[in-house]
């Protein structure tokens, strides 16, 4: 114990660091360039060309982007409260990243296998609602005030929805840990989760859409009438940070997405014969692995872009609406279904 | 990095932070003080092994509690000066419930018998293959359903408390009703009118 | 059980560390020339008309205490869920219970307009 304990441990924890940057570096690299795909696909979408000055065609975009903001002032405006000012985009990127650390990304391949890992992820993403609450407090302004309030009363409300989806998966998991509701799901496609989950596939993930604050659910933000809501005051790193866990957080909602009801890493051609998966690129490319997971959080990531540059914005009412009328209703009653169903052990597919 | 040091690193700031709770100022402050507490002991309850519980109470208290606190402190613009009047006034109050708490504590947790560490020994290191979550799941449904099912009754009874406490209809909101406005037939809002053509002259 | 959540405990420093790395970095790489209009808060041009702290619609409290209790719902049927194929039917029928008692919360909630955002 003591000094010598800490040293003991010392190497142990620079492996956990060394491991935790594997999975941050890439993250922030995935992160910036879904801003810069946003905007391309997007400008393809509506007959545009979108950011193709920097670099060849557009591609260096998000690292100008990344040292114009860090080159900006960080303004601190004079009647916010400025620890809180400070404090408010890290409470919103902290619990974006530290959620990866349950997130399985091949067979063996998670940081923290934890047997708590569902719970773990509602957690961190209901601590993601400060960095919200105190941007819109601390700023002191009008339209940050409103814009916080309405995305946090917003927030709060769909992830009722989520933790009512996520119920379904464990029912249908018989387990908390994200590596083995994976592993609960082999056999093909057609095992995976999507298909016995339907409803709460889709209610999960338009909640997880409305949770990250996009639109056609990004009232918060309605920049035709609150300016760009709850961090309007910021600016440079500050906005930057924000951003960020936006981004992040729509990474992880895609990949969550993916892993419980998509299969996470499993290949969609189950049940090859081990001839075709000995073929030397074939093989491995059909077979289950890291691939799968990132070619189906893309997919995922993809469809978040297209909701965006297809539907207008929602109204406010018909916002909670959804969430409270609609989905809440949805997912319980699917809940009831699927007790049923496990107790009384019709369904095939759940073993 | 044994539990021990980890233990009394988030006793500490645990502590700190309830203590901030009590003494800051601002009220606003006050409440994320709070949620630091909530959040160490989180890590404390964990160290503790118990895994659900701990989760449950970031989930319940910092995510969902502590937010609400959070809306009633911020709107409520509490100023610290009316806070402090009647300091001296309560005080004896203050102190009597004090010295009943802490006699309490006292006697709990100071009695060996009771509840000292002979009573609860350190649990068991539990092996990387434990559930905390199936073991709570396997008596909360069963054998504690009693007290599940009243859990159930509390939570009904905190809802219509609250719709009844806090829902106020107003009068002078106007929104837009589509389902009204797609429904209207011509009927409604068109009326033809026969007019017999005036002559002139 | 513990050694699985070590690495949790650094990712959460870590994140923190994300969120603090960048802000102290745009401080030292940023230029700093404050002046009073740049840093009062934006209101279309105008003088902020004193403070943005303003009370709020009821309604929104009311929201946050229904996430609460809605909130423990979902906490407690979390364990269920896992045990579910284990505790039988007796398990699920309590369970059964539970959500009937709650969805008649629900049900007076809709019915007196809790939910309706006018």
């Amino acid at each position: 114990m003591g000094a010598q304990g800490m040293l003991e441990g010392l190497p142990e924890v620079l492996v956990i660091l060394a491991k935790i940057f594997a999975i941050t570096l890439p993250l922030l690299g995935v992160v910036a360039y879904l801003t810069f795909a946003e905007r391309k696909i997007i400008g393809y979408m509506q007959v545009r060309l979108g950011p193709n000055r920097v670099g060849p065609r557009g591609w260096l975009q998000p690292i100008a982007d990344a040292l114009k903001l860090l080159t900006k002032e960080i303004i601190l405006p004079s009647a916010s409260s400025r620890f809180l000012f400070l404090l408010a985009p890290v409470l919103a990127i902290a619990p974006a990243l530290a959620a990866w650390a349950v997130v399985p990304f091949a067979d063996g391949m998670v940081l923290a296998s934890v047997d708590a890992g569902v719970l773990y992820v509602l957690a961190m993403s209901s601590v993601g609602v400060y960095g919200v609450i105190l941007a819109g407090w601390a700023a002191n302004s009008r339209y940050a005030f409103l814009g916080a309030m309405r995305s946090a009363a917003q927030m709060i409300s769909y992830e009722i929805a989520m933790g009512f989806a996520l119920v379904g998966v464990l029912m249908a998991a018989g387990s908390l840990n994200l590596e083995k509701i994976v592993l609960a799901q082999q056999g093909g496609v057609l095992s995976w989760f999507w298909l016995p989950l339907a409803p709460l596939f889709v209610v999960y993930f338009v909640a997880g859409v409305a949770e990250t604050n996009r639109a056609p659910f990004d009232v918060a933000e309605g920049e035709s009438e609150l300016v760009a809501g709850f961090h309007v005051e910021y600016s440079g790193m500050g906005f930057a940070v924000f951003f960020l866990a936006e981004y992040a957080n729509m990474v992880l909602i895609a990949a969550l997405t993916a892993v419980m009801f998509l299969g996470g890493w499993l290949s969609p051609f189950e049940g090859l014969p081990a001839e075709v998966l000995g073929v030397p690129v074939l093989g491995p490319v059909l077979g289950p692995g890291l691939h799968w997971l990132a070619a189906k959080t893309s997919l995922l990531l993809l469809l978040f872009l297209w909701l965006r540059a297809t539907f207008p914005r929602y109204r406010y009412d018909q916002i909670m609406r959804l969430g409270w009328k609609v989905f809440i209703p949805v997912s319980l009653l699917w809940i009831v279904v699927l007790g049923l169903a496990i107790t009384t052990r019709v369904a095939p597919w759940l073993d | 990095m044994t539990p021990v040091v980890l233990f009394y690193l988030f006793a500490g700031i645990l502590v700190f932070a309830g203590l901030m709770v009590v003494t800051v100022r601002n009220p606003v402050h006050a409440a994320l003080f709070l949620v630091l507490a909530f959040f160490t002991s989180a890590a404390v309850w964990m160290l503790l092994e118990a895994e659900f519980l701990s989760l449950a109470l970031v989930l319940v208290y910092v995510g969902a509690v502590m937010v609400l606190f959070l809306f009633v402190v911020m709107m409520l613009d509490v100023q610290g000066a009316p806070l402090r009047q009647g300091f001296i006034r309560y005080l004896p109050v203050g102190a009597l419930v004090a010295g009943v708490a802490a006699l309490e504590l006292y006697l709990v947790v100071g009695s060996d018998r009771l509840f000292g560490s002979q009573a609860f020994p350190l649990p068991q290191r539990a092996g990387a293959a434990y559930s905390n979550t199936q073991e709570i799941g396997a008596v909360l449904y069963t054998k504690y359903v009693y007290p599940f099912e009243i859990a159930a009754v509390i939570l009904l009874v905190a809802i219509v408390a609250a719709i009844a406490l806090s829902l106020r209809r107003r009068g002078d909101a106007r929104s837009q009703r589509p389902g009204d406005q797609v429904r209207v037939r011509r009927e409604d809002r068109v009326r033809l009118v026969a007019m017999p053509a005036e002559k002139g002259e | 059980m513990l050694d699985n959540y070590l690495p949790v405990l650094v990712f959460i420093l870590v994140g923190i560390l994300f969120g603090v790395g960048p802000l102290v970095a745009g401080f030292v790489i940023g230029p700093r020339r404050p002046y009073d209009e740049k840093l009062s808060p934006y209101e279309c041009g105008f003088e902020p008309f004193g403070d943005a702290r303003a009370p709020f619609d009821v309604r929104y409290y009311l929201v946050a205490i229904l996430f609460i209790l809605f909130d423990l719902e979902i906490a407690f049927l979390f364990p269920w869920a896992v045990v579910l194929d284990q505790i039988g039917l007796a398990g699920f029928l309590a369970m059964m219970v539970f959500l009937a008692i709650l969805v008649v919360g629900f049900v007076y909630e809709w019915k007196k307009g809790a939910l309706e955002w006018e």
